[in-house]
This record gives C-alpha cells, structure tokens and sequence, in this order.
C-alpha cells in the first residue's frame, strides 16, 4: 500500500530520533507508523520537512508522528494512539467498511474495530470480525434496496394519482362554489315567500285569537275550579333548573337538570359520572330533609364543579339535620386551605362543626388517601395505576380530569370547530369513519348502502368513493334545482292568500333548501381546507388526507392521523398527544403539537419519524421524555429514488471493499 | 359515603390548584411552636437551671458525679422529690472530652432512656485516658468549687459545682475552649409513671401521638469561645457559616431543626431540617482556632445559634475578654453524650470527630466518577440508548441509576419484566464498557402476600410496631408498606444476605445500591414520616430513634454488598437519610432539590457542611431534581458538579429529557468538558478520598481549613477548596459577564485552564467564560492528572499520568498521589501505592508514602507519567535529568491543558517515561 521506502525511512526515524522511548513504555506504540490515518491521508503525513497539525497551530516532526504523545490540540499528530483528546482513529477494516473512531478508543481494552486495529497494546486480543459483519451487512443493505425498489414504485403510483385527485377536489371545489351561488339566489326568493306565508298565517292567528278570548270569558263566567297550584310547582322547578325547555314529571326534570348542568360544564365523561355519583350519595344522604336540600347541595357540588378557581361559598343558613354533609364540605374546604385556594365557609355553621384547625379535617381523609395525595406531589397521576383498588380508580377519575382540565379541552373543540366550520364536531370522535366529510355526505345525501361501511381505508376505495360520490352529488343537484323551479313557479301563480297546505309545503322546502345550503358550504369549507395542506414536494402525502394508521402497544391503541391529530387510546378513553403541526426535516418527519395538557408537565406532543418501507405502518411508539411521544411511519412515500441510488452506490463500494478484503486475506 | 365524597372534593382540589401543589408545605410541618418541648425549652430564660453538681469523684478511670437539684421550681413542687441524675466525664486521647448525663441506672425508672448505638466505632474505647485524680479548686470569684481532671497536655475538663456547669480550658492561660450550661439553661425532663390526670398526647394535624412516657426532653447551652462562627449541624438548606436564630435584630426565626424529613420541593434558605441529622458543630475564629460539640443523640433535636447580645438581660457572667458565640441545644429524648473536641486547628477537629464516628470509606473508583441519572430510564432499549448516546459523543460516564420504576410494582428486589426482561444481560452489556448500574432499593416494603420480602418480614415480626404493637402500616410508593426495623442487628442481617447474587434476582457484581426514602418517608405519616410512638425492637420508642433510622437501614445494605462480595468489594450505597456515622458506608446526597440559580448556590454550603461533619462523599443532582433547569444554568451545574465529591445528575420524571447532547452541539461540548474536567482530575480527587479514608479530612473543604487564619474565609461559601490545592467558585447568576473571586493566602494562584497567575489575598473581578467556572490551583502544590479519555474509569486503568507543578514563590511545591486497586479491600493489607512528590531546589523526587508496616499484599502498577508540567518556573531550562538511568528528557513550553491554548510561563517536561511506582528524581536544567 505505501511505498516501502517511506515506511522504512519513518521507522529509521522513529529509533534514531526517539531516544526517551523507555522500557515498558514502547510497547503501546503502534508498530505501523501511519496507523489510524485515512489512505486519502498518508500523503499528508509523508512530507519529511515536519508536518503541520490540521488547525494550524503548530508544526511536529515525523519522528513525533504516533510517538503517544499529544502536540496537536486537534489530534494530527496522534492518530494512531489514545494521546490526543480529539483524535480519530481510522480502521481499515479490510472485508467490511473503513470507519472511523474517536482515538480514546484506542488500546482501550474494547474492541472497536472489526479488524481489531484499535487494540495493538497486547492487552486484549480481536478477532477479524470484517468478513462476517460485511457479509451481513451488505445482505442487510440489499434488503432494503430490495424495499426501496419497490416502493420507488408505488410512490410513483402515488405521486401520480395524487395529481388527478388534486385535479379533482379544486375542479369539485369550483362546481360547488357556482352551486353554492346559485342556491342562495334560490334560498332567498323561498325565504321571501315563507315570510309572506308567515305574515298572513300571524294575522290569522290573531283573528282566531279574539275569537277564543270571547268564547272562553264566557266560559269563565261559567265557573272556574282549575288546579292551579301543580302547575305553579312546575313552573318553580322549571326556574329553578338550567332554564328547562320541557315540563316533564318532577324527577325526571331534576335528573335533566343535573345533566344539563353538567353537559354545560363539558368535562370527561368520567367525571361527570362522578358528579352523578356524588350526587346520588348527597340525596340519599340529606333525603330525610326533603327536596329542596338535595337541590340546594346539588347546586353547590355543580358550582363548584363548574368553577375553575376553588372558591367555595356555602349558604348561610343550613339547619341543624343537614350540617352533617356540611361538615363533611367544610372539611374539605379546609383541605383546600392547605393547597392554598380561596375558600370561605359559610359564618353560621356553629363552632363544633368547625373543627380546631387544619388537623381535625384532614383526619378525615383515611390513612390511605393522605398517602395517596402526598404521594401525587412527586408522582402527578401516577401511583394510582400501580394499584388495583377501588381508591386508585376513583383517583384515575381525578388524574383524567386533572389532565383534561376544561378550558383546554374546550379551546382544542373550538379550534377545531372553527376549522372545519359548519361540520360536525363527532367528526373528530370518530376516526374511523375514515374521511369524515365523505361520512357527512353519505349520511345527508343517501347514498347506497354499499358505501355504509366507509371505514375501509384502502387508499383505491376511497378514490373510488369519492369520484362517485361526487357524481351522485352533482346529479342530486340538478334533480333538486329542477323540481324548486317547479315549486317556486308554482307558488308565484298563487299569491295570497294562504294556503294552508301549501304553507306546509313551503315551509318543508325552505327547511330542506336551508340544509343543503349548509351542507354544501359545509363541503366547500373542508374541500378548501384539505387544498390548503402541505402534501409534501410532489404531494407523495395527498392520500393521507383522512386517514390514520394505528398501532397497539400494551394495552394502547396509538393512532396516528395526519393532518388531523395523534391520539392514543386505553380502553373508551382517549388521549389527544397532538394536533396535526407540520412535516419537518424535509418531510422526514411529522410532528403534532398542542395535545391534552400533562399534569405537572408540557402539553403532550408527537413526534412522528418517516422512513420507506412498503406498507403504512405505525412502530415503535415511544415517550423518550415525559408526555413527549415519537413513533415511526414507515411509508412507500419516503422511498424516494436518490436515496435508493445512493444505498446502492453504497452496496457497490462494499462489495468492492469485500473483494479487496478477500484478495487481502 | 364519606370516602367518596372526600375523594371527589379532593380531586377537584388536585383539578383546581395544579400549581399550588408544586410547592414547599410548611404547613405539614411542625414549628417549634408547634413542638411542646422547643416551645418549652426556648421560653426558659438564662439561669433557670438550679442542678449543682455533688459527690464528684474517680470512678474507673472517669470523673462521675451526681446532679441534684438545689430547689424544687415552683411548678415541682407538688410533685415527687425530682432523682438526681448520674453524670460521668471521660477523656480520650487527641483531645477528646466527653460527657454523658442519664438518668441513675441504679434507680427504679418507667423506661430506660435510649443511648444510640452502633455509631461509635470500635476503636474509640480503647483510646480512653484512665483519669486518676481530680483536684479541686475555687475558679476566678467563684463561692464553690470546681472539680478539674486532665484532658491533654494543653487542657483541662472542669465541672463547676454550683451553678452546675462544665468545660474545657487552656492548662496556662486558664482561657475556656468550651463549655456547657454556662447560662443555666440546662434541663433533663425525667421519665415519670403515668398518673390517671395525666394527658400526654400530642396532637398534630390528623396525627396523635400517645407518648406513652410523658415529656423526657433535653436542653442546654453550649458556648464556643474565640470563635466568630460556627457551622455543621447538617442537613439544612443554609449558609456554611450558621446565622443566629435568636438574639436581637432578629425578630422570629425557627432554631436549625434537626429532624430526618423527606420535605417536598425544600426552600433553598431555611432552618428547616431535612433528610439527614448530624448534631455536630464546629466553631471558628482568628483568636483561639477551631473547637467542636457532638450530641449523640437521634431524637428530633432543635438548635439554635444565638445572635450577639441575646442573654442582656440576664445577668449571668462570663469571661468577658474572650469572643464567644452562643448556641442552645434541645432535644425530645434520649440522653446528654456530649463530645467536646478541642482542635485547636480545623482539620483537628475534624479528626477528633471521625476517631469517635468512623472515617469515611474507601469508594471504589467508579464511584467517583460520572453518574448517569434519571427517575426513570424506562426500559432496556432506553438504557441502551442512553449508553450509546454518551459513546457517539465521547463523553465518559460510569454509572447508570434506575430509579423505582424497574421494579415490579415497587417491590424492590425484583425486576418490571416487560420493560427489563433481561436484567443480567443488560448489566452485563454496561460491564463490557468497564460500565456499573445502581438500582434503587427502599425501606417501604409493599404489603403484598405475593412478596417474599414482606412474606418473610411479617412472619417473623421483623416490621416496625405501631404503638398498639401490630406491624405499623403506611403509605409509600407501592401503596400499603411496611418497614423493616433495622435497629436489630439479627434483622439486619436478614437484610443484608437480601443482596446475594441468589436471593436478588437479576443483579450482577457491577451493580449497586441507592437507598431512597429512609428518614422514613411515610407519605401519610405526621410530618411524612412515621409516628413518634412507632415500636423499634428493645421497646425503642421511634421518637428516640428517628434520626438515626436511616442510618441503620444504610448500614444493613451497605453490609449486604460487603457480604455479597465476600468482603472483598467495597460497597456502593448511596443513602439519602443520614446520622453520625453514615460515612461509614457510602455516599449521601442532598435530596430533592430544584432546578433554580438558587439551589445550585445553596448546593455549596451544603457539601462543604456534609464534609466538615465526616460526610466528604456528598453531592447535589446535577441539574435539579424538580422542574427544568434553562440550558445555561444546566451547564452551569455540570461546571461546578464536575468537583461535588459525588458527582450524578438526576430528573423527576415529570421534567424533560436532559441527557448531555439534547441542547445543542455547543452545549454538548460545553457538557462534555465539564464531565472530562473531572475525569481528568480523577487522580487527584481518588488520592483525597483516601485522604479523607485515613484523616477525616473532606475532599472538598470549606476556604477556612486551608486558611485558617484568614478572616476574609470565614464566611465565605461560594467558592471551596478540593483536597489543599485546589479553589473552585461557582457562577450562580444567570448570563453573568463577572464572576467575584476571593484567592486566599499570601502565595499565588494559577488558573486552571491557562496557567495565568494570581497574587493571593486579593479579590479578583474576572471575566465570566461559558465554558468553565473559575478554578485557581495554589502555588505550592502539585496535582496528578490524567488527560486521556475513555468511556469510563475502567479504560483508564494503563494511561499515563500527567503532573501539574506549581510553584511558590520559593520555587518549591508538594503533592500526592495514591492508587489502587480501585475496588478491593485489599490496600487495607498494603496493595496501594502512595507517593509524594516534592519539588525543592530545582529538583522533583517521587516518595513512597506507604508505611512499610502496612501489609504484604503488592499492587502492581505499569502506569507512567507522560507529561509534568511547571508552572511558575523562574528560569528558562531546555533538559530535564532523570535518575536512575541519567537520562534526558525536553522541556518545552505549554500548553496546560491539551485542547487549550498555549499560554506563556508554562513549561512541558515530554515524555519523561518514568513509572508511576518506581523512586526517581527529575533535575530540570
């Protein structure tokens, strides 16, 4: 490889020059003068008028070239020895590929070097691994150019179907805008008309109305033994409620009440079972006190629930029967002290039921759950999943909606109400419906049953599916327009006065038109919302649009669905880790930021790495940091064609490598 | 319905104050307001104590006397006659007194009072001076007597009879060193049966403690005399220098509470006691010099530090000439073991302390290295990962921790078999990279019949009792636990056969052991920690014991992996509760700290305290424990982590990964030469751990133990010494452009990194540089190095050593150097070698320090000293001369640190070639 007479010369060098090499000392230097240098490199090493190191900084000798001694900050002169703090050490690895090490890997008692060249000092022997681990490498290489070439292919497939379909939602997006247009001028004229309609109808009410007023004074007149009271006792409850809209029985109307509080209040599910619960045990308990108790303990538990800041206020004047569920409140309200929120008690409640001080509250915790909340200081959420019993799963209630607190749940609903506009909010309950626009559609428009089951993520079908749900569309359009022309002529014929029949029918019709109106502003919102995605540099990701792509791990479901959100599931619980974000890294990576909060912690975020491979498929989710997910894609739609070249440019070199190893042994 | 109810309310408390739980709960804690017998004892005034000291005489070779009250105080006097009380004196060779009060053994008594055992060591009996005469005298105007018995050439012990006091004092001068009741504020609260109107139970949040013997309580006062300060009485997050609690211009503060408490989120500037207790205080002053008092005692004590002027009105006397500070002492049980040590100079004091408690043990090598941490790394590949991670970028580390979640279901001893399924394995993989791992192991046993720990330890009753004698039963990580009562030496015995190989599945002999949560943390007992009435074995109240219950439970895993390895591994335990003592067996960190400018300052005076009380091997987490630390102060803390005697960085699992390569390329860098800064000092660092192994002395001292008698050191606690050579100043401020840094002594300074040097006894405004925190080494001294890299201490083991010269300005300097086996008991039997370098009169001589009477094993090393660098050298010589073999060697100039730049006046000796091992002289010429 060198020339012969340079290696002699350096080694002449080396024992005529070196005269404080001692003893022992000798023994770790390596016997090949150029060892750990790049062959690229050897001519730089070569020049006999001393040799500069790399940064410039000085000048050594050749005689001080691998003698393990550090001259160069960078490490020039020693890099075949541990000397330098930042040297690099090159093995040949003959049979295999060259690599190159950080010198403190030399003579370290570790085999770094397949070809063992980094240990030379006799303390530990290498094996030549080169053969083997370029034999195993280089298969392992040509699998995976096996898998780049065919999703080459497919992503071309892709790339090119992406631009027809891309065609298709703008062309499909300019229809709907002109029909959009179109059944406005409609919607208006038939509003028109209803008014008409609904003018003549008040008049005639009020016609009727005089009418009645004259009939029934002469009824009353008569005689007047009505119940009046029940209907009064309604009527309270009804106000007493959330503004009731129905006059239903009495228990059931306190059931919907509390419902419809909570419903208000939109927390997890889990918690407001909870409430149900808690409310059930505070009626029981105060039951003997009658109804208005339970209300008026109801109405405390559902303010404070629905309060974010802990400020509780107590009604003034409770009664002897009722201050033991008091008491248990005040107990609690003390508790809150502790955690330093704003609690003020109410004043006459007498000086028994107020306790000494903290301590006499907190007794009332149980051992257990004194232990747990102290623990929840280190551990956030997490002793309770370790526990099986009934304590840790009431606490999970706690945890969930300690991490779902309302106002971000609520802002995450907003942001995405507001950007799908008008569609429905369950859309994004329900990911596998798969395209949730084409759902919308198919359920209002009244498709085929064979297009029920559109869970079906198979990139054709659902090509297929739209194209012809868009054909239907259309088709349905123009049906549509044809027959309110007729109506509209119609009515026009006939002026007022008001036919009863025909009210109806043009009621129902402008009802319908006002839904379709909606409908088809609904789609135009999500069509331009989808053309507004970055589908990447040749749109390779259009067909992910709508989809998602699942992984179980343990007992999780983790979901992936880009463009939209990552989510992950135990159970019918779901966790948000992220909204859709952007691709990063030159679409190597998609990163969904902004999911449900941590307590304690960051908002939960993924990061999802992108690598080629044949199917979709999500692997290896992982939470490196807290609350900080990242899994891997693997999609035809990163095969990209440079890189199988250069894998098997790669493949070549070894292969030559190998050859070269072969003639070398 | 109750439970429901109150969970539901709690859960929306936990919904509605997410902040506020992150937060110190001092409402969880007692004040000493809250405490009865600190509320007592600190409301009596000066002079209150009327015991006399009578029936003084020689009693085997100790003074003994009795302590009777002279008149009943006014609240006794309905009761019984109070018994007079036995007091002995002892002396013991360099300087030791010591005192102990107890109630009479020979009289009838409900209980006997608990006198810890098991923390002094062996040895200290046998250096017993047998007194044997005690003389008497009147001292200044005194009306009675004094009774005075010999103590050293020097001193003298002295017990005034009426007022009851005692103390040391100078033989010649007569001046005191130290003294006790000196403002009669002595009392001891005797054992008494329980009469029916007696109502001893005490009340505590939700807590009661029966106290089923009524008050016992201790107190006294302690003077210190020529002395400007005093410091130890760890642990607090608080200055070195203690500042007085009591007295004027202070108008409330708390006493230093000395009580083992796992306290959540710890305020970085408080009295409040934390998880370790050493009652041990040290005093210091340009007048007399050094003197320390030790109370073996481990009941939940109080102390506070009393501010100039404090005792005004009380009308008392006392040398008036000499400075003193004053300091109040109490406690809720036991009795008074007091031990006076006289110094004179700090390390003295130091020493007298570790020849009573033990000296710290020898670590192994690894150990004071590098440490990896993180609650939790998750799983196998994660630990992999990590491991690659510090090899791609050529950091060194040695050590990775798992934290409670490797366990199953936080029993510890076994293995969570999904996520580390193979246990061995992965050791094994660190152990080819010369790679250890430390799991956690804690004293809460979960209740779970499942469990053969706590099947064992119920069936045979080995638990902790609660008052009413069942097993005592909290709440800790694995929910329902139960803890282990290690004060029995059989149980700890149980313990520690545990760690075999057989018996602790899945370890290997590269693995060790930290022990968390030992105060005992009990998160829903009074205070967080288990009831006062708690039954230990002898009927051990767990109020007498408290404070040294996670001493025993330390000590019984350190003798696990002694006996693991057959007596011939040192152990690695890291423990987190403390007692006098606890440098017997292993390192000691200071807890849960936060991620704050604030708790990186504050982690310096902690160390430098742990130190001075025998604890050298201590360290902060690097990084804080709590939140996330920006990336500037993350640097920061590894800059000045890089010199923590033990050296870890830790996270609470709620904060972001912090690994050293997540912040950048420049951060990394920064990071890396932190970590390699103390893989390069390693040799100097491993030779002041044996240092501290044979003296006493900390690896890392307080600027004070070096400069005695510089007052500016005195209270100074951002900056510390390593070993005698060595000054660091941390940089606590965020984007600092200036760091202050005072350079002690009358000889000069070099800086570390560029050989720049600095006159001492000045103040230097220097320039803040991103890349390190200031660090000078004192002309004067001599420091081995090692400048190769490796993944780990392991690799070291055959690189060659560099040795730092500076010189004074009489051109001379002086270091060592010691090396072993790194892991063997064996340099107990003379397998080390030890050198002394000295360099005088242009001349460097390598020593053999090792008595020759040391032993017969041989340690062998091959190791040579590549490099010997000079700085401060007058001349400008081109040869060095090396003896034996008369050969020559170049000289050349810099640079000091490898990577670093060349700086003028430092002086490279190449390659010298000389054996570690061997006797050789280098003449530079």
């Amino acid at each position: 490889m060198n020339s012969p007479f340079v290696f002699v010369s350096i080694v002449a060098l080396v024992l005529l020059s070196d005269d404080s090499v001692r003893g022992s000392y000798s023994t770790s230097l390596p016997k090949e003068p150029f060892l750990g240098i790049p062959p690229e490199d050897v001519k730089y090493y070569s020049s006999s008028h001393g040799i500069k190191c790399k940064d410039g900084s000085r000048k050594f000798t050749t005689a001080q070239l691998n003698d393990d001694f550090c001259d160069c900050p960078d490490g020039t002169d020693e890099p075949g020895t541990s000397a330098c703090p930042n040297g690099k050490f090159y093995c040949r690895n003959a049979g295999h590929v060259p690599v190159i090490i950080f010198s403190s890997r030399v003579n370290d008692g570790i085999c770094d070097c397949c070809d063992g060249s980094d240990e030379y000092d006799n303390k530990v022997k290498c094996l030549n691994t080169c053969r083997e681990a370029g034999k195993a490498a280089g298969d392992e290489l040509k699998k995976k150019i096996a898998v780049y070439q065919e999703g080459v292919a497919i992503r071309k497939q892709e790339v090119e179907e992406a631009k027809v379909a891309l065609a298709k939602d703008k062309e499909e997006l300019s229809k709907l805008k002109s029909e959009e247009k179109e059944l406005k001028v409609q919607f208006e004229l038939l509003k028109e008309r209803k008014e008409q309609i609904e003018k003549a109808e008040e008049k005639e009410r009020l016609r009727k109305e005089k009418e009645e007023t004259e009939k029934r004074e002469a009824e009353e007149k008569a005689g007047k033994e009505t119940s009046e009271t029940a209907e009064e006792i309604n009527h309270e409850r009804i106000e007493k409620g959330s503004g009731g809209e129905s006059d239903t029985s009495t228990t059931e109307s306190m059931h919907d009440e509390r419902i419809g509080l909570v419903d208000d209040y939109p927390s997890d599910q889990d918690l407001e079972e909870d409430l149900a619960a808690e409310h059930d045990h505070l009626s029981t308990a105060v039951q003997d006190q009658g109804n208005t108790h339970a209300v008026e303990e109801k109405d405390e538990l559902v303010t404070l629930a629905s309060e974010e800041e802990s400020i509780v206020s107590s009604e003034p004047n409770v009664d002897a029967e009722s201050k033991h569920a008091v008491e248990e409140k005040d107990e609690l309200v003390t508790l809150a002290s502790e955690e330093e929120s704003i609690v003020s008690s109410e004043p006459n409640v007498d000086a028994e039921s107020k306790g000494d001080d903290a301590s006499e509250n907190a007794d009332e915790l149980s051992k257990e759950e004194l232990g747990q909340l102290v623990a929840s200081r280190w551990t956030g959420e997490k002793t309770e999943k370790e526990s099986g019993e009934d304590f840790a799963r009431d606490n999970n209630h706690e945890e969930q909606s300690r991490e779902t607190p309302k106002d971000t749940s609520d802002g995450i609903d907003d942001i995405y109400a507001l950007e799908t506009a008008d569609s429905e909010k369950y859309e994004y309950d329900n990911v596998e419906d798969g395209f949730d626009e084409d759902s919308t559609v198919k359920e209002h428009y009244d498709f085929s049953s064979h297009y029920e089951d559109g869970s079906d993520s198979d990139s054709d079908d659902e090509l297929d599916f739209e194209d012809l749900a868009i054909q239907k569309f259309f088709s349905w359009v123009e049906k549509m327009k044809k027959m309110w022309r007729g109506i509209l002529q119609a009515i026009n014929i006939f002026q007022p006065p008001v036919d009863i029949s025909e009210a109806a029918q043009v009621r129902k019709e402008y009802d319908e038109l006002s839904t379709k109106l909606s409908k088809i502003q609904s789609r135009i919102s999500s069509l331009s919302q989808k053309l507004k995605q970055d589908f990447g540099s040749e749109k390779e990701f259009y067909s992910y649009y709508g989809r998602c792509f699942e992984s179980k791990q343990n007992k999780y479901i983790y979901k992936v669905c880009p463009f939209k959100e990552a989510s992950q599931q135990e159970g019918h619980s779901t966790t948000r880790l992220g909204k859709w974000d952007k691709f990063d890294d030159s679409y190597k990576v998609m990163i969904f930021s902004v999911g449900d909060k941590c307590w304690n912690g960051p908002d939960r975020s993924m990061k999802v790495k992108l690598r080629c491979g044949l199917k979709n498929e999500v692997a290896d989710v992982d939470e490196p940091s807290r609350c900080e997910y990242e899994a891997l894609l693997s999609t035809p739609a990163l095969c990209k064609e440079d890189k199988l070249k250069e894998l098997q440019d790669k493949l070549d070199m070894m292969s030559r490598e190998r050859m070269e190893g072969h003639d070398e042994l | 319905m109750r439970t429901p109810l109150s969970l539901f309310f709690l859960s929306l408390l936990l919904l509605l104050s997410p902040s506020d739980v992150r937060s110190w709960k001092k409402d969880e804690f007692r004040n000493c307001n809250q405490t009865p017998f600190c509320k007592r004892a600190r409301g009596r005034k000066p002079g209150s104590c009327s015991h006399v000291a009578t029936d003084v005489s020689i009693s085997d070779g100790d003074l003994v006397a009795k302590l009777v009250q002279k008149e009943p105080t006014p609240d006794q006097e309905d009761q019984e006659p109070v018994k007079p009380l036995a007091l002995t004196i002892s002396a013991y060779e360099d300087g030791i007194m010591r005192l102990k009060i107890d109630e009479d053994p020979a009289l009838e008594s409900p209980k006997r009072r608990f006198q810890v055992p098991d923390v002094i060591v062996d040895g200290f009996e046998s250096k017993k001076l047998w007194l044997q005469r005690v003389s008497t005298e009147k001292v200044g105007g005194d009306e009675h007597l004094s009774s005075i018995v010999y103590l050293s050439d020097d001193y003298e012990g002295v017990v005034r009879h009426d007022p009851f006091e005692v103390y040391v004092r100078e033989r010649v001068s007569g001046d005191r060193v130290l003294s006790l009741n000196s403002h009669g504020l002595f009392d001891f609260e005797q054992v008494r049966a329980k009469k029916e109107e007696d109502d001893w139970e005490e009340r505590f949040r939700s807590h009661t403690d029966t106290r089923p013997y009524g008050p016992q309580s201790i107190s006294f006062d302690v003077s210190f005399y020529g002395a400007d300060f005093v410091y130890g009485i760890p642990e607090h997050a608080a200055s070195l220098a203690l500042k007085p609690t009591k007295g004027p211009g202070i108008d409330h503060s708390e006493p230093y509470r000395l009580f083992n408490l796992d306290v959540f989120e710890y305020l970085h500037d408080s009295p409040f006691g934390l998880y370790g207790s050493i009652p041990f205080m040290i005093s210091h002053g340009k007048a007399r010099g050094t003197s320390g008092f030790f109370w073996l005692n481990a009941a939940e004590m109080q102390i506070d530090v009393l501010g100039e002027g404090w005792d005004a009105d009380s009308g008392i006397m006392l040398p008036s000439s000499q400075k003193r500070v004053d300091t109040f002492w109490m406690s809720e049980a036991g009795i008074v073991d007091a031990f006076f040590f006289i110094g004179p100079g700090p390390k003295d004091v130091v020493k007298q302390y570790v020849s009573v408690t033990g000296a710290p043990a020898m670590p192994q090598l690894f150990a004071t290295a590098y440490h990896q941490c993180r609650w939790n790394y998750r799983d196998e590949e994660d630990v992999e990962n990590v491991d690659a991670k510090f090899d791609e970028h050529d950091i060194p580390y040695d050590v990775l921790w798992l934290d409670i979640e490797h366990t199953d279901g936080k029993k510890y001893f076994t293995w969570d078999r999904v996520l580390f399924p193979h246990p061995e394995e992965m050791q094994r993989k660190l152990a080819a990279k010369g790679r250890h791992m430390v799991t956690i192991v804690d004293p809460h046993i979960k209740r779970d019949e499942s469990y053969h720990i706590h099947k064992e330890a119920s069936k045979n009753g080995y638990y902790i009792k609660d008052a009413s004698g069942n097993d005592y039963e909290g709440w800790c990580w694995p929910g329902s636990s139960s803890y282990i009562d290690m004060l029995n030496p059989e149980i700890r015995s149980w313990w520690a056969d545990k760690f075999s190989f057989e018996n602790y599945v899945g370890s290997t002999p590269t693995l060790y052991i930290w022990n968390d949560m030992n105060e005992p943390s009990v998160f829903n007992g009074p205070e967080v920690t288990m009831p006062r009435d708690a039954l230990h074995y002898g009927g051990v109240e767990h109020r007498e014991l408290h404070n040294a219950n996670g001493y025993y439970f330390h000590m019984a895993t350190s003798d696990g992996l002694l006996k693991r390895g057959n007596g011939n591994d040192r152990p690695f335990v890291l423990s987190r509760a403390f007692f006098p003592g606890s440098q017997r067996y292993g390192a000691v960190w200071t807890g849960d700290n936060t991620a704050e400018w604030d708790h990186l300052r504050v982690s310096v005076p902690m160390i430098l305290t742990l130190g001075l009380t025998g604890l050298s091997f201590s360290g902060a987490d690097v990084g804080g424990f709590f939140g996330n630390p920006e990336t500037e102060l993350l640097v920061r803390w590894y800059q000045l982590g890089a010199y923590y005697p033990f050296f870890r960085a830790h996270a609470h699992q709620d904060t972001k990964r912090r690994e050293p390569w997540l912040f950048g390329e420049r951060n990394t860098e920064l990071i890396r030469d932190a970590i390699r800064t103390r893989y390069m000092l390693l040799p100097l660092f491993y030779s002041l751990f044996r240092e501290a192994n044979i003296t006493g002395v900390p690896v890392v001292r307080p600027l004070w133990m070096e400069f005695p008698f510089d007052e500016a050191t005195f209270d100074k606690d951002e900056a510390f010494m390593v070993g005698n050579s060595l000054l660091v100043q941390g940089i606590f401020t965020e984007r600092a452009k200036h760091v202050s840094v005072y350079l002690p002594g009358k000889e000069s300074w070099y800086d570390l990194r560029t050989g720049t040097a600095y006159v001492g006894s000045k103040t230097y405004k220097l320039e803040a540089s991103e890349d390190h925190v200031p660090a000078f080494q004192r002309a004067g001294t001599i420091i081995p190095r090692r400048d190769r890299y490796r993944r780990s201490t392991t690799q070291m083991v055959n690189d060659p050593y560099t040795l730092v010269i500076a010189l004074n300005s009489s051109q001379a300097a002086e270091g060592e150097l010691y090396i072993d086996d790194g892991k063997s008991f064996e340099f107990k039997h003379g397998a080390y070698i030890h050198r002394r370098f000295v360099f005088k009169g242009g001349k460097l001589t390598s020593l053999n320090v090792a008595p020759a009477t040391s032993g017969n094993l041989p340690f062998k090393s091959e190791c040579i000293i590549e490099r010997i660098i000079l700085l401060g050298h007058a001349g400008r010589p081109k040869n060095a001369l090396i003896e034996p073999g008369n050969v020559k060697a170049q000289i050349e100039s810099g640079p000091l640190l490898l990577q670093g730049r060349s700086s003028s006046g430092v002086l490279t000796i190449r390659k010298p070639g000389i054996r570690i091992a061997d006797d050789w002289t280098i003449k530079v010429l």
